[in-house]
């Protein structure tokens, strides 16, 4: 048997020159490489990561082994009765947000597996492919655990196949980002901006919040999965120098912008609430914030300027929303708790508001304002002004509420604009800026509530845009407590739930 | 006379909300429409003033009494609905 350092340089860098077929016929652009590079441009393609089929092989199964084994030695604690009900809605947020998605990454890796020019690339995208198959898999089976005891852990497998908002907000942020571009695109939107950049918040971040809440299972789980990531995530680094090589540094700054706020604005709903309302105080590592400065805006800054990139143009937005924009999508998500198939924690007692005020000062001025008065209606038994009777207007591009700063900030404030007739709202300026860059790209696509003003949604009620998110009464979500937070202050008064 | 829906932006709440009047509403009545959706919510009352409406960027706001329709509001136009302080007569 040849050793690796016998055979890998040569193996990996094996290409050839179409004979019986056009480059172009073998390799279409729409698929493969929208920027026009030469072929020749792909030959100094050097991914970081070297791995072989036999060695992939032997790490995947002892890392499978390894997370298989320790949920199978936790599952007979019966974590899911012993858990804080707002732990459970983290689990459950994030299986029904990521799992399918991770499926889906695996059909964006294969584009790059068979479109991308490189022999690199291909290599390291069908390793890559293993990889969000892994994903999608074992992000459905652990949840499955649970589906007998609480059905919204369901919403793990049906969330994509919804029209819940939160499942076409992010249905449409990776048909943009991957499922609906080319390969060189897929590297840099999907591996370099989404994955080394924000996963790490999600897997590690929250690996990090599961480990002090005590779920080792799920801490585990997710640890593993981000090694993979560690490795797939590095094939969008070379494509980017080489586009910035052959001179296309605008062009591939402009993906980096557009994925990078894309990503964002995902997290803000998904990662945000989880770390600084869902997890249990005592187990919060740090605020999202913190987590936020430490990954993003400390390691991926460094990364995007080592390589040669500017910082994008809305930089000192992004730097401003991390203070505001999480707080809004937590509250909204609340709220709007019946249109989530998860129960949200509100984590707005007055221990949270106190952490809340000391890691974002002047919450209690702005969003404890809001909190104020839900609370005192809660207090007051009127938990039906807790309730919405309308629906928040959504970002044609987000797809999320348009949102800001609340009490005496007042910061909320509508983006639109006017393209071929028709009246398209934003949560921001860089929102709106995406649309613009390729108008004809998004301007078919409805959101919620424009389908819900265009009569599509029927009845045009609250209870008709629930049955038309999928989402039937007993998997709506609840306060994940009961309300027993609105009352800690107050040790006479018992709500009976 | 036609049903209207509108994007309501109010004074201290946190999200923009589809609300829907009619053309025929006035100022009065638009305020009163979007308040429901707010205050008593999220925002506290303000005793000592009433809600006026404003198109998005104006300095001024519309007159209490002039209509959606005459204030040339359309189909999902974003409106702002702001507390004024009631200036006493005496």
């Amino acid at each position: 048997m040849l050793k690796r350092a016998d055979w890998y340089d040569l193996a990996r860098d094996t290409n050839w020159t179409p004979r019986y077929v056009t480059t172009e016929e073998l390799f279409p652009p729409q698929m493969s490489d929208t920027f026009g590079l030469a072929p020749a441009a792909w030959e100094s393609y050097d991914e970081p990561y070297k791995t072989t089929y036999r060695e992939y092989v032997s790490v995947q199964r002892e890392k499978d082994a390894g997370a298989y084994s320790v949920k199978a030695a936790l599952s007979r604690m019966k974590f899911c009765e012993q858990a804080d009900p707002g732990w459970l809605s983290t689990l459950k947020a994030h299986y029904g947000a990521i799992a399918a998605q991770e499926y889906a990454a695996g059909m964006a890796e294969a584009r790059m597996a068979r479109f991308g020019k490189a022999p690199g690339m291909r290599n390291m995208a069908t390793f890559g492919m293993l990889d969000e198959l892994r994903h999608g898999q074992i992000q459905l089976y652990f949840p499955h655990e649970f589906v007998a005891q609480d059905r919204q852990f369901e919403w793990a497998h049906r969330a994509m196949h919804t029209n819940e908002w939160a499942a076409i907000a992010a249905r449409h942020l990776f048909a943009d980002l991957m499922n609906g571009r080319d390969a060189v695109s897929i590297a840099i939107m999907l591996t370099f901006a989404f994955e080394s950049g924000f996963t790490n918040m999600q897997f590690l971040g929250l690996a990090a919040d599961a480990a002090e809440a005590g779920d080792f299972s799920f801490s585990n789980l997710i640890s593993s999965i981000q090694t993979d990531e560690a490795r797939h995530a590095q094939i969008g680094a070379p494509a980017l120098k080489i586009l910035l090589e052959n001179g296309f540094q605008a062009e591939a700054q402009k993906r980096v912008d557009i994925a990078f706020w894309r990503s964002w604005r995902l997290f803000s709903v998904l990662t945000g609430p989880i770390m600084d309302y869902y997890t249990p105080l005592a187990r919060r590592e740090s605020s999202f914030k913190e987590f936020m400065e430490e990954w993003i805006v400390g390691q991926f800054d460094r990364s995007i300027r080592d390589l040669g990139l500017d910082r994008p143009w809305y930089w000192d937005i992004f730097l401003e929303e991390l203070n505001e924009t999480h707080h809004g999508m937590h509250l909204g998500v609340w709220y709007w708790r019946p249109t989530v198939w998860w129960n949200p924690a509100a984590g707005a007692s007055t221990p949270d508001r106190d952490w809340l005020e000391q890691k974002y000062p002047g919450w209690n001025d702005t969003w404890g304002r809001c909190w104020d008065v839900i609370t005192e209606n809660l207090r007051n038994g009127r938990e039906d002004l807790t309730f919405p009777e309308t629906l928040p207007v959504i970002c044609n591009m987000s797809n999320l509420p348009i949102l800001g700063a609340p009490g005496s900030k007042w910061g909320c404030r509508n983006y639109p604009l006017e393209y071929k007739g028709r009246r398209y709202n934003f949560g921001s300026e860089p929102d709106r800026w995406i649309f613009q860059q390729e108008p004809e790209r998004y301007a078919g696509h409805m959101t919620l509530v424009d389908r819900f003003v265009a009569g599509l949604v029927q009845p045009p009620t609250l209870a008709g845009a629930l049955a038309y998110m999928g989402l039937a009464p007993e998997e709506c979500g609840q306060d994940a407590h009961g309300y027993r937070w609105a009352f800690a202050d107050e040790p006479s008064l018992k709500k009976a739930i | 006379m036609a049903a209207l829906p509108i994007v309501s932006n109010f004074e201290s709440d946190f999200v923009l909300q589809l609300v829907e009047i009619d053309s025929d509403d006035s100022m009065d009545t638009v305020a009163s429409k979007c308040a429901h959706h707010s205050i008593g919510r999220r925002v506290a009352p303000r005793p000592g003033t009433i809600l006026r409406v404003r198109l998005p960027d104006a300095e001024a706001p519309l007159p209490r009494e002039q209509t959606a329709a005459g204030a040339g509001i359309a189909p999902m136009d974003t409106v702002e609905i702001f507390f004024e302080p009631i200036v006493s007569e005496a």
